[in-house]
């Protein structure tokens, strides 16, 4: 087609001799929703971990007389209490702040556990094949079989719940995934031609596997994971509602979720205010996740 | 009033992009009546099948005709409401493409497919009928057992048979037109001369118009009454073949016809190197078979036999071709000695060395002195790295070199293959494929091997990028000494460079010697048959008429009894069926396998 006649030429031109990331930075940058999301997220992380701080409004402390306070934007709201009260009382911008604060640590925690334990897994039973193939992956099918619900239950109410545990539930029952699908991409690079290039040049099989294959394929399932960072917040929040998460006091979303529930009718902001901040937390993830699978597309497919 | 079958007038045909128009076609004019052949040739990129599709009226998106008419019989058929032209399209126009493997659905079995596009153009013919017709046809374009073949799935034909099949599917409608488009590209030489026979054959009973289109010249010329040549969307020359060939009016058709290789005639044969004693490589008696599981039975098993006993040598400064066609074992041979796969049986040697006894670091050092250059430019670097680091990971591999040492060396050898420095951060995505193979040859290069293999390391670039790399690799030769193994489908490439030749078919070495006596009197039946089957534009010594008979190379998982070439080859004697011909010395460093050099044989003795 004449169409390719003129494609060479014109990448060509634009290429430069800045280096391959550099180049993914710089058009990762130039997207606005990119700069959106990261103002967002900045702010909503900058919030979350240094307003308690500085306030001095204690997230745990009952005020009976402060009971069922509504949001500053609606009538009888105080800028003392800018998303008001629950029904004890207890200050719902902090709290929400501090659910979120845990909501971030543990998905991030989650999310990078089970990416390097599923993809390491993945790559090895790919790469390797045969027995150890075998092995890794009924390992995985079995995991796989569990729902996340009933492993969080048993493994939670047997043990006490703690920081440590839901994120452990949690990688636990996400990482059979990663390793299913690095495997199956493992299995098609493997036999590319360039694998074979390597291992004429001498290349140690673990040089072809973590230089050569891994940067190659983990890139769009680190992506992947990046958006999962926003799943693994919902299931704390999950966990946290059915009253497994992370115990009270400590606020966390499910928590306050599951208390403002009975008083839905009256004072809808109690449940609805966590909501919130997950649904601005999830939106610049996604909004930043999306930028750059984006930005590496074009790279990889020379228009950059 | 008599029409024209077919006229071409003026047309443009633009390519829309990012808003604008980039021309693919411009201005072209063609005309063809019943029974005649026209050719079509034209480089890759000259827009050969955007007009093969225009010819049927088929311009879509992001393509648009700016100007001119196609007519067919009178009719514009670029100006026909789209429904009118399908079902013109469907009786009257036959079309063959380049891709018979993706032409058929795989799901059903290729003799209900035919059947099913004859229903749907010709109302007129019932399914008993339609079925008799594509039989008929099956049988004349010589697919053996024709009524067991038609109702088998497309993955149990072999390329060759499918472009028949896709002969029949466009000659089922009794088509007014026929277009070929490429049709021998994808094909191995041998069986694309088969092809060709049949074109031949099916033309002379035919009363279409046939549109012939193909890169190569030898080809067209070979079967077009007369021909144009397309380049860059516009045709700068219209003759006949003979007139073409004698005196090319255009630049271009000159050049076209300068690029053709000569085999036969005057160029001088490469001069043997000073025939160096020292062995490099020896490859001894070596057998490969892969176990594949079989389909047809529970947990049965086939033995694809892919390298039966193959020996030979490589001396210091030599350069070697090993040529054949593809499924005869080179591919196998080359992860053979590449050392990827073990072989079943038999030894290689590298200085004197087996490697099967060598140990990892042994291993290691001999990959050192030992490159090899893979086929496929798109695919053999990876795609995450810059070239400047990927050039760099051999000497990581090998170790023992400082970070300023390696970028130092990097950057000589990438000047030394004709890289620029500022590519050194490029990914391999932006380039072509010629610069992708400077960049494997660089990655091989710097760690100064003494042997390096190609295995059909040029055959995905065009001609030019062919001869230059070839002028590096001499280049290279001159200055560091180098052994070349040149593993290629491609004759007249080995015949240019290489001193040596080995002709292998399925799985065996079945002709080795210098190449004068491979060209000029080669000894087994199946090297004639590959050069009668050589696309030049020369007399051939070897006519493919009398070296080749009709006939699918037989598959390798079921080989049979005797000289495997025994089912094409017409010199065919009774006990060529039974009994396999071992490769013997005819003398003078001529190696053949076959019965006929027998009594020659018994004379030297």
């Amino acid at each position: 087609m004449a169409a390719s006649i003129d494609e060479p030429a014109a990448i060509a031109a634009t290429a430069v001799a800045a280096t391959p990331g550099r180049r993914m930075w710089l058009a990762t940058w130039s997207q606005t929703e990119f700069k959106i999301g990261l103002v967002l997220f900045l702010l909503l992380v900058g919030t979350a971990f240094i307003y308690p701080l500085l306030s001095d409004i204690d997230p745990t402390k009952l005020s009976v007389r402060e009971r069922f306070l509504p949001p500053v934007f609606l009538e009888g709201g105080t800028w003392a209490h800018p998303l008001g009260t629950d029904q004890l009382g207890r200050d719902l911008f902090v709290r929400s702040l501090v659910g979120l604060q845990n909501a971030l640590m543990i998905s991030v925690a989650v999310v990078v556990l089970m990416f390097a334990f599923g993809a390491t897994v993945g790559l090895v039973a790919g790469y390797r094949g045969g027995w150890i193939d075998t092995i890794l992956m009924r390992l995985t099918d079995a995991q796989l079989s569990i729902p996340l619900i009933i492993l969080a239950i048993i493994i939670l109410t047997v043990s006490r719940p703690t920081p440590f545990s839901v994120i452990v539930v949690l990688a636990l029952a996400g990482w059979p995934v990663y390793a299913r699908v690095t495997r199956s991409v493992t299995l098609a690079e493997r036999r590319r031609e360039y694998v074979r290039g390597a291992k004429i040049l001498g290349a140690s099989d673990s040089r072809i596997m973590w230089l050569l294959i891994a940067p190659n394929i983990l890139p769009p399932i680190a992506f992947v994971a990046v958006l999962d960072i926003a799943r693994m917040m919902i299931f704390e929040a999950i966990l946290g509602f059915i009253g497994i998460g992370i115990q009270p006091p400590t606020p966390t979303f499910g928590t306050i979720i599951a208390d403002g529930r009975k008083y839905l009718i009256n004072a809808w902001w109690i449940a609805t205010m966590p909501g919130g901040f997950l649904f601005l937390t999830l939106l610049s993830v996604n909004l930043m996740g999306a930028a750059l699978e984006r930005a590496r597309n074009r790279l990889l497919r020379g228009t950059i | 009033m008599s029409e024209r079958l077919l006229t071409v007038e003026g047309l443009s045909v633009d390519l829309v992009r990012d808003g604008g128009l980039v021309p693919v076609l411009r201005d072209v004019s063609l005309a063809l009546e019943g029974r005649q052949v026209l050719g079509i040739v034209g480089e890759s990129g000259s827009g050969k099948t955007v007009l093969a599709k225009a010819l049927v009226g088929w311009v879509a998106e992001p393509l648009v005709a700016s100007r001119g008419v196609v007519r067919f019989r009178g009719q514009d058929l670029l100006a026909m409401p789209p429904e009118a032209r399908r079902i013109l399209r469907g009786s009257a126009v036959g079309y063959i493409g380049a891709d018979p493997g993706s032409s058929f659905d795989p799901t059903l079995p290729v003799g209900r497919q035919i059947v099913e596009k004859v229903q749907a153009v010709r109302a007129d013919i019932d399914a008993r009928a339609a079925k008799k017709r594509v039989l008929d046809l099956l049988d004349r374009v010589h697919i053996p057992s024709a009524a067991r073949r038609f109702d088998e799935f497309p993955h149990q034909y072999s390329g060759g048979m499918l472009q028949r099949a896709m002969i029949v599917d466009a000659l089922a409608s009794d088509p007014a037109f026929l277009v070929c488009d490429n049709i021998t590209q994808p094909l191995d030489v041998t069986v694309a001369a088969q092809i060709m026979r049949l074109l031949h054959e099916l033309r002379s009973d035919l009363d279409a118009g046939i549109v012939f289109i193909s890169t190569s010249l030898p080809v067209v010329c070979d079967i077009a009454d007369e021909l144009v040549v397309l380049s860059r969307g516009e045709i700068v020359e219209r003759s006949t073949p003979a007139r073409l060939l004698e005196a090319p009016a255009h630049p271009y058709s000159q050049d076209l016809i300068a690029r053709n290789p000569i085999i036969w005639g005057t160029p001088p044969l490469p001069v043997p190197a000073e025939a160096s004693p020292r062995v490099i490589l020896a490859v001894d008696d070596v057998t490969k078979t892969y176990v594949v599981p079989d389909r047809t039975r529970f947990f049965g098993t086939q033995a694809v036999k892919a390298v039966r006993g193959v020996s030979f040598a490589v001396h210091g400064g030599e350069n070697l071709g090993l040529v054949g066609e593809s499924g005869c074992g080179k591919s196998t041979l080359s992860r053979l000695l590449s050392w990827v796969e073990q072989p079943d049986q038999g030894r290689i040697r590298f200085k004197g060395q087996d490697i099967a006894g060598m140990s990892a670091q042994q291993l290691l050092a001999m990959r050192k002195g030992f490159q090899l250059l893979l086929q496929d430019p798109f695919n053999c670097l990876p795609p995450n790295l810059p070239i400047g680091r990927s050039v760099a990971m051999s000497l990581q591999i090998h170790g023992g070199l400082g970070r300023k040492a390696i970028a130092e060396q990097v950057r000589a050898v990438m000047a030394e293959v004709g890289l620029k420095e500022d590519d050194r951060e490029r990914l391999p995505i932006g380039m072509s494929a010629g610069q992708r193979q400077r960049v494997n040859i660089a990655r091989a290069l710097i760690l100064e091997p003494e042997l390096l293999i190609l295995d059909e390391t040029l055959s995905a670039l065009d001609p030019m990028e062919q001869a230059r790399l070839l002028d590096l690799f001499e280049r290279l030769q001159a200055r560091h000494g180098f052994t070349y193994l040149f593993i290629s489908h491609d004759l007249a490439m080995v015949r240019r460079v290489c001193t040596r030749i080995a002709v292998m078919y399925l799985g065996k070495v079945v002709e080795l010697a210098d190449t004068r006596s491979v060209f000029f009197e080669p000894t087994h039946p199946y090297t004639r048959a590959l050069l009668s089957a050589v696309p030049t534009l020369e007399e051939k010594p070897f006519k493919a008429a009398d070296c080749l008979l009709e006939g699918e190379p037989p598959s390798p998982i079921d080989l049979p009894q005797g000289c495997s070439f025994a089912a094409r080859c017409p010199h065919a004697m009774p006990r060529c069926r039974v009994e396999e011909p071992p490769l013997v010395d005819l003398g003078g460093g001529r190696f053949s396998a076959c019965w006929l050099n027998e009594p020659e044989v018994s004379r030297a003795a």
